[in-house]
């Protein structure tokens, strides 16, 4: 019998890690082990809860690293409602993988600047973790984080251990507002990025966060004389069919899900203003 | 080229029926749509277009391609049967043939939606338009009200008799098993055939120029013209829905227990929640933005991904809108000319 | 008609110029003989665009939720129906009285652009003239003159206020009230057996595309979140399944039972002709022999039957069940 191109598989549920208050951590396994499917980092991939519904999710945990997937996701709607509900060995569907993906062929050699904010941190990740198993490929790494408070940092253990310990990278953390405990920065990550002062030279500038955070900080790597062309981020839309044929990801001539997530902006700035 | 009394219509379609399913227009408390025929039918072959478009057949306005059943942690998917595709669809207008060949370059592109693809199988016959309608205009997309390239068989409209071509394998072999019923016209007959299409092309008075269009299009996105013309709008989506191009859809599932199932559905960008996101966020808030994403998806947005426009012209948005928002109009604002023959 | 157009645009500019209004909703005429939609005018210079002519259906009322939300002060114009509409709205508190300046426009019918089609007279036609009860089918080489009721909407044959029962200023004068009976299609509905009845209807609903137009449109449906909108918990699924149709038409006439003015216009936009006219009749029909006679809309400080609770109401919706 012919499976239409939305059917998805059926998977498990391996294991469920609080990050925050509202996000949660979800390894998904293949029903018979091993990655659902294989992809690379900023694909994504559509989770569902039968009889509640799907959702579009990037895939947090780098390739070939484990086998499993990994989906950080924040509570939001009626289908991330219910995830934070299950419980560990459930089964829920999983199809994917969806979209373009970092363009890791370009990447090699550079210098890689990381800007995160909140749950957007979660496809820098796979990123992250791919450039540090292939190390030697990359020149410096640079992760500049941050999140409304301190206990909305996600991923503390590589935050804090895993990531500083790797060769040349360094990781900048900050909080929206300071509080009792907190020594590090406070600010918003597009100043705290300005103040850093990154250099554009031989560099590529990575970020994800929300739209507004992504706005500033898209200007102010432009003042730091990053070229369009050497910023990546990635667009969120709602999306249905993950697959560029439900119409719903559409902005001007491209399809998010298809097309992106991952746009430079110089491709952003030829897009019509409706993200 | 060969011919078919009209009074043996009725004979033909019994016979092509018990072959397949045969879909026609019919009519049904004043509505006409695409129907399977069945003895006693109302075929109503000589009005334009349907109310919906043969879009209806090859792609429904819902289907459930898979079922679940969900019991504790454990969860079971069935994939539902692809649906059969050796069906006829006959009568289908130029316009609507060409509408079938834009949804072709959503739905055969990767990934080839097998669903769609199998009621692709169909056998389409064409039936050319003799005189257009004041609001068809699919001569400004380069297509022919009386030709359909994309069709089986073309059928020509010859006052007693249908006049037929077959245009493909699929339809000679068709043709081949109708001997019995089609008879050789006369030379004459088969001349008026070149005589039929060009008085159609005429009929169509308003004729369009759209070279640039899609260019100019591309840089409407802040032209003045959407900041008046939502603003009638209802946001009904019966632009959409009755369009011949419009596929966007949206993903469901109904469920009772353990057991359900899942869906696609026609959906619409005129909708509000059409981009709606789970943080309540909406990158197009207001009916502005909606309105002018149908006439830029059209008329920029679709060409630009697929090479070809999002509007065959059939004018079914222009004759259905309950409040008269006329993309010829909008065309117009793009550049396209129009002079009247 | 071309004179209460000429006044219509006088007005308009009138009361732009003065600064009473900030914005004047009317008709324009389209490129096509049966296109006149709603226009918005906010500049006095633009009030040339306003037409009167026998294809003004749309009620403007309805934008008004969306102008006043806006803090506007608005003039508009109402036919009969569009009045009815009005005070509806007023009813149900979703418009304010003092910010809308209303202007009436008798009427005595317009025409249904699907009964010229199909009649066969649409083919070239350019426009359509009415004299008294004549209509003229303007061609580009020829004429042709026809008895105008033929082709009025069966809502405006069967309209009782075609004079609005609300307004500031009044365009021209009342014109003469003469309705056909409106519930035959009932009467001949009620003498069928359940089972034919029920066919009759599942037919109906099973051609519904759930478009919502008829929702969008009704006056009567103002509702800021509606029941058939909201997505958690989803009442009404979007697969247009016939029993998920059913629902959507028995709830939304549920919910217009007793504030359904009749204006005609669910009927009008449905674009696979569902007889609402007929459903909603029913309700009036049964509220008007249960409660006594009530017309929603024609006055806004009457109380409407079904918000009120007399124990002399008849009930034999429970009696028939024997409870
Ligand atoms: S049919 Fe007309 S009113 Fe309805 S959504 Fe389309 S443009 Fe708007
Ligand atoms: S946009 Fe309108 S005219 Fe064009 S194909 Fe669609 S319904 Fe027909
Ligand atoms: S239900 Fe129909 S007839 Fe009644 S008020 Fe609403 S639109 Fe008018
Ligand atoms: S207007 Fe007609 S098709 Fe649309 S929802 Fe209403 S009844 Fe259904
Ligand atoms: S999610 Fe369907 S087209 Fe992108």
């Amino acid at each position: 019998m012919l499976k239409h191109p939305l059917f998805p598989q059926v998977a498990v549920v391996e294991r469920i890690s609080r990050e925050t208050a509202d996000i949660k951590t979800f390894s998904v396994a293949a029903l018979k082990g091993g990655v659902p499917f294989n992809f690379m980092p900023g694909q994504c991939a559509m989770l569902s809860v039968p009889a509640v519904g799907e959702a579009l999710f990037s895939i947090t945990s780098a390739p070939a690293q484990a086998d499993f997937l990994e989906f950080s996701i924040k509570k939001t709607g009626a289908v991330t409602d219910c995830l934070h509900g299950i419980e560990e060995g459930c089964q829920i569907a999983i199809r994917g993988p969806y979209g373009n993906g970092f363009p890791v062929a370009q990447l090699k050699g550079r210098d890689l600047l990381f800007i995160g904010g909140g749950i957007g941190l979660a496809p820098l990740r796979s990123l992250i973790n791919y450039c540090l198993v292939h190390r030697g490929d990359y020149g410096n790494i640079h992760i500049v984080y941050g999140a409304r408070s301190a206990a909305d940092l996600m991923q503390r253990k590589e935050l804090y251990e895993n990531w500083p310990a790797s060769p040349a990278t360094s990781v900048y953390l900050t909080v929206d507002t300071g509080q009792e405990g907190w020594d590090g920065h406070v600010g918003f990550v597009p100043q705290y990025v300005e103040e850093l002062g990154f250099s554009p030279q031989n560099s590529i500038a990575l970020t994800c966060g929300p739209p507004i955070m992504i706005k500033y900080v898209l200007a102010g790597l432009e003042r730091l004389g990053f070229q369009p062309e050497q910023i990546h981020t990635t667009l969120e839309m709602r999306m249905k069919c993950g697959v560029g044929k439900c119409g719903r990801c559409n902005i001007g001539g491209k399809y998010v899900c298809r097309n992106g997530p991952v746009f430079n902006f110089a491709e952003l700035k030829k897009l019509p203003a409706e993200y | 080229m060969q011919e078919i009394q009209k009074a043996r219509l009725p004979q033909l379609w019994e016979y092509l029926a018990k072959k397949a399913p045969l879909y026609l227009p019919q009519q049904e408390d004043g509505v006409i749509n695409f129907a399977p025929w069945q003895e006693g039918a109302r075929v109503k072959l000589e009005s334009l277009n349907t109310v919906l478009p043969p879009k209806s057949i090859v792609f429904p306005q819902w289907e459930t391609y898979l079922h679940f059943t969900q019991k504790a942690r454990e969860l079971k998917l069935t994939p539902t049967k692809e649906p059969e595709g050796s069906y006829i669809l006959f009568g289908v207008r130029p316009c609507d043939v060409a509408g079938i060949t834009v949804l072709d370059r959503v739905f055969l592109q990767d990934p080839v939606d097998v669903f769609y693809e199998s009621r692709r199988r169909c056998t389409i016959i064409s039936l050319a338009c003799n005189e257009p309608d004041i609001s068809c205009f699919c001569s400004a997309f380069g297509l022919e009200p009386g030709f359909a390239p994309a069709a089986d068989i073309m059928l020509w409209d010859g006052d007693k008799f249908l006049l037929w071509q077959s245009l493909t394998e699929k339809g000679e072999t068709l043709t081949h098993s109708l001997t019995d019923l089609l008879e050789v016209p006369t030379p004459a007959e088969t001349e008026s055939v070149q005589c039929l299409r060009e008085t159609a092309a005429t009929v169509q008075e308003q004729k369009w120029g759209l070279d640039g269009v899609k260019e100019r299009a591309k840089d409407m996105f802040n032209a003045p013209i959407w900041d008046s013309l939502y603003r009638r709008c209802l946001g009904c989506g019966i632009c959409t829905y009755l369009c011949p191009t419009c596929h966007c859809f949206d993903i469901g599932d109904f469920s009772r227990g353990e057991r359900g199932e899942r869906f696609r559905c026609w959906d619409s960008c005129m909708y509000k929640d059409f981009t709606l996101m789970a943080s309540g966020e909406n990158p197009r808030p207001t009916q502005k933005e909606r309105v002018r994403q149908r006439f830029m998806h059209k008329l920029s947005y679709f060409p630009a991904q697929h090479g070809l426009y999002g509007c065959v012209g059939c004018g079914r948005c222009v004759r259905k809108c309950p409040v008269n928002i006329d993309i010829t109009q909008v065309i117009k604002e793009a550049g396209g000319s129009i002079s009247c023959a | 008609m071309k004179e209460i157009m000429q006044k219509m645009r006088a007005e308009a500019a009138r009361v732009l110029s003065s600064g009473e209004v900030d914005l004047v909703l009317g008709w324009e005429k389209g490129d096509l003989w049966w296109q006149s939609y709603p226009v918005f005018i906010e500049n006095e210079k633009k009030a040339e665009l306003l037409t009167w002519d026998l294809f003004c259906v749309p009620n403007l009322a309805k934008y008004l939720l969306e102008e006043i939300w806006h803090k506007k002060r608005v003039a508009l114009f109402f036919k009969g129906c569009d009045a009815l509409g009005f005070n509806q709205l007023m009813q149900d508190k979703r418009v304010d009285r003092e910010k809308a300046f209303i202007f009436a426009v008798p009427c005595s019918g317009l025409v249904d652009p699907q009964k010229v089609e199909r009649a066969g007279l649409h083919q070239g036609l350019l426009r359509v003239e009415r004299l008294g009860d004549e209509l003229t089918f303007v061609y580009k080489d020829r004429e042709k003159k026809t008895a105008a009721p033929w082709f009025y909407y069966d809502k405006c044959l069967t309209c009782r206020y075609p004079n609005p029962v609300v307004f500031d200023f009044m365009l021209g004068e009342p014109v003469p009230v003469n309705p056909r009976e409106r519930f035959t299609a009932v009467k001949e509905l009620e003498g069928q057996n359940v089972d034919a009845r029920f066919q009759y209807w599942q037919r109906q609903f099973s051609r519904c595309i759930r478009c919502f137009a008829c929702r969008n449109v009704c006056p009567a449906c103002s509702c800021r979140e509606c029941i058939f909108d909201l997505t958690s918990p989803r009442w009404l699924g979007k697969a247009t399944e016939l029993s998920e149709n059913q629902f959507y038409h028995i709830t939304r006439a549920f919910h217009m039972a007793g504030r359904c003015v009749d204006c005609g216009e669910c009927a009008r936009v449905c674009p696979v002709q569902i007889p609402l006219t007929s459903l909603n009749r029913k309700l009036i029909k049964d509220i008007d022999e249960l409660y006594g006679p009530y017309d929603a809309g024609v006055d806004p400080q009457k109380v409407p039957p079904l918000v009120t609770f007399n124990p002399g109401d008849p009930a034999a919706f429970l009696e028939s069940k024997g409870v």
